[in-house]
């Protein structure tokens, strides 16, 4: 009992020193404009729900809708465990009662991650409603609350699970299982759907009891805790200079041809260094996921030709913002390598090759993003908004480079 | 023999009030392999970290390839590979990638690239993993990538601290066989390492640091003299306790 307090209080004292450490970087969160931005995001996004709400197009995608935005959040079940690489030494020789400690977790993260899939659940409520509306909201909230269950449930064996190549297979599953789901429930009568779900829990309860699992998985919540926290600090890097994480890096196959394309020649050595940091670290990752939703939502946009073809241009702007300030995040990554002392490279071209990269990035961020608003809207007849849009960007495109060589000079002076 | 590396009256540190290091003066010519021995925080490091410019000297100037940092800094810098004591890699590159970046970075032609990567790739054994991230590596294996990248560049002067931390016996042997043929091709080689019997079976000169000065410096016979045993013969290792210690050992 003595020990079950002392792990307790240790999961407490962990928990706030995590807060204690992060409250600054939060303090110059706020200084920034970023509160603003957000703020004028959530009301213009406020003002298009409602908007949308008192008149809804009959041929809007529900149940499309509802399983992309309800997906998202039943699927997501993260875990601060606040676990650091010590603990295999420290903790470990505990692991018999490490039971208490990861209760402690489970709670304060499933909470959060709940409340936040009840505020999607209920904007997405009036929504359904308008639509054929096949079963009602409190059987709907009941399969919402099952379905997030199961997902935490489902998370932690994946956690548990020995092989890095079967956790990524389950976990794609659970994915597709959750949306299959949520469309029987949105799509289908009571008891289809409930004969659907049935079925899917069944295949779900038999999978998980396959692979070989770890008791409990170290490894990988040390892992898990450390990849959020270099989360958190690729954030508040975006505001002020914060400690150098060990950066998680991704393979992403996918883009290695880019740098295949690179030139093997010396004043090409930093444009290849920075293509590599850009794509497989998780700057890349968080900018092809945005670039991705920015080119998703903009096509929806302007499919609808929602606000005359603007929505999509205010869609388009907002996702270009914020490529921009993640791909701003560029210049900081190799700022106190000693290589930067070492190479025989003079420090001119590493600042060039730099902006470079970034101007190349931007501009096919920017140009895919467009083509989502622009094609859709040609089809529908509509040109002034892509034009409009294009101005934009170009204007924005020919400034930034020199307010980035400003910024980069300006701390080299500091450093 | 042409001066490769040439420190005169170095004095430096993190402070001006408190210098780490005292008046360090020494030279590395072409075709030579010098050892750098010390104890921990004897100044080693600190020496290192002035020859790369990474800090400046309070007084006293380091030149290699005839020139300081400041006068000519891309050949001060092409003039020189470092390995430094815990791997630098990046993350984000697999070893061929790190080999790539070097190439770029140092100018190694095109046409003896790829003959001379695939030859340090095996050399090291490291075919298996060329196309695995730095990350995914043992402490042995970065270390092995540290040291290809510096043989892949082919300097003048070879600036390595540390060499063998983590190396098998495979890849000490390795490092030693290349480092042998470098030095036999007229590279410079300026080796700290805490392995004595090692660093006095391959180098050809020693310099002896202690609290930031040296204590002796030269071939094996003039440091057992700076040691007071040039009657009684003995090893480098004795020797060198015998500095560091004062005869207390």
């Amino acid at each position: 009992m003595d020990n079950d307090r002392t792990l307790g209080a240790l999961w407490h004292r962990r928990g706030k020193a995590f807060r204690e450490e992060t409250f600054p970087y939060f303090r110059y969160m706020g200084q920034s404009g970023f509160p603003a931005f957000m703020s004028l995001f959530v009301i213009s996004s406020a003002i298009g729900y409602i908007g949308l709400i008192r008149n809804m197009p009959a041929d809007f995608p529900f149940a499309a809708v509802g399983i992309i935005a309800l997906t998202l959040v039943l699927c997501w079940s993260p875990l601060r465990t606040w676990l650091a690489a010590g603990d295999t030494v420290f903790l470990m020789p505990r692991e018999a009662e490490m039971n208490g400690y990861l209760r402690l977790s489970f709670r304060y993260t499933t909470i959060g991650c709940s409340v936040l899939a009840a505020i999607v659940f209920l904007l997405y409520l009036p929504i359904y409603s308008q639509g054929p509306a096949l079963n009602g909201a409190w059987m709907l909230a009941a399969v919402a609350a099952g379905l997030k269950a199961a997902n935490v449930w489902g998370a932690w064996k994946e956690r548990q699970m020995s092989w890095p190549g079967m956790r990524r297979l389950l976990r794609a599953l659970r994915w597709a299982l959750t949306a299959l789901t949520l469309a029987a429930w949105l799509t289908s009568v009571l008891w289809h759907a409930a004969v659907f779900t049935l079925l899917l829990g069944v295949l779900y309860m038999m999978l998980y009891r396959l692979p070989s699992k770890h008791r409990f998985p170290w490894e990988r919540l040390i892992d898990e805790e450390a990849r959020t926290r270099k989360r958190y600090y690729a954030f508040f890097g975006l505001f002020i200079d914060v400690p150098t994480l060990p950066s998680s890096i991704a393979k992403r196959s996918y883009l290695t041809w880019l740098l295949r394309m690179i030139r093997y020649t010396n004043r090409h050595t930093f444009v290849f260094l920075y293509s590599a940091s850009l794509m497989r670290t998780e700057m890349g990752g968080i900018i092809v996921r945005l670039l991705f939703l920015g080119c998703l939502i903009t096509y929806w946009f302007a499919e609808a030709v929602s606000l005359s073809g603007y929505g999509s241009v205010i869609s388009f702007a907002v996702f270009m913002g914020l490529i921009a300030v993640q791909l701003g995040g560029l210049r900081h990554v190799h700022r106190y390598s000693v290589w930067k002392h070492v190479y025989p490279l003079p420090e001119k071209q590493r600042i060039d090759q730099s902006l470079k990269v970034d101007r190349f990035a931007m501009l096919l961020c920017t140009a895919l993003l467009w083509l989502f608003a622009a094609l859709p809207l040609a089809l529908s007849g509509v040109y002034m908004p892509s034009i409009v849009a294009a101005a934009l960007a170009a204007v924005y495109l020919m400034i930034r480079p020199g307010r980035l060589r400003k910024k980069l000079a300006l701390e080299e002076e500091e450093d | 023999m042409e001066s490769i590396l040439k420190v005169s009256g170095l004095t430096g540190g993190y402070s001006p009030r408190r210098p780490v290091l005292h008046d360090i003066t020494f030279e590395v010519k072409a075709g030579e392999m010098i050892g750098l021995i010390g104890l921990n925080g004897a100044g080693k490091s600190t020496t290192i970290k002035h020859l790369l410019g990474l800090m400046k000297p309070q007084t006293g100037e380091v030149r290699i390839d005839g020139v300081t940092l400041e006068e000519e800094t891309e050949r001060y810098r092409s003039a020189f590979a470092y390995v430094p004591e815990t791997p630098v890699l990046f993350d984000e590159l697999t070893v061929e990638e790190h080999l790539r970046l070097t190439g770029m970075a140092y100018s190694v032609k095109d046409a003896n690239y790829e003959e001379r990567v695939e030859e340090l790739l095996k050399q090291f054994q490291m075919v298996p993993k060329r196309k695995a991230f730095a990350s995914h590596l043992s402490k042995g294996m970065k270390q092995k990538v540290m040291i290809m990248n510096a043989l892949l560049a082919e300097p003048p002067l070879y600036i390595i601290d540390e060499p063998f931390l983590g190396l098998d016996p495979l890849g000490i042997r390795s490092l030693l066989e290349r480092l042998v043929e470098v030095k036999e091709k007229g590279a410079a080689i300026l080796m700290s390492s805490h392995i004595l019997s090692t660093v006095e079976a391959y180098c050809d000169r020693f310099i002896v640091m202690h609290h930031g000065r040296i204590v002796a410096i030269g071939t094996l016979e003039d440091v057992r003299r700076a040691a007071g045993m040039e009657m009684r013969g003995g090893s480098l290792e004795d020797a060198f306790y015998k500095l560091v210690t004062g005869g207390n050992a």
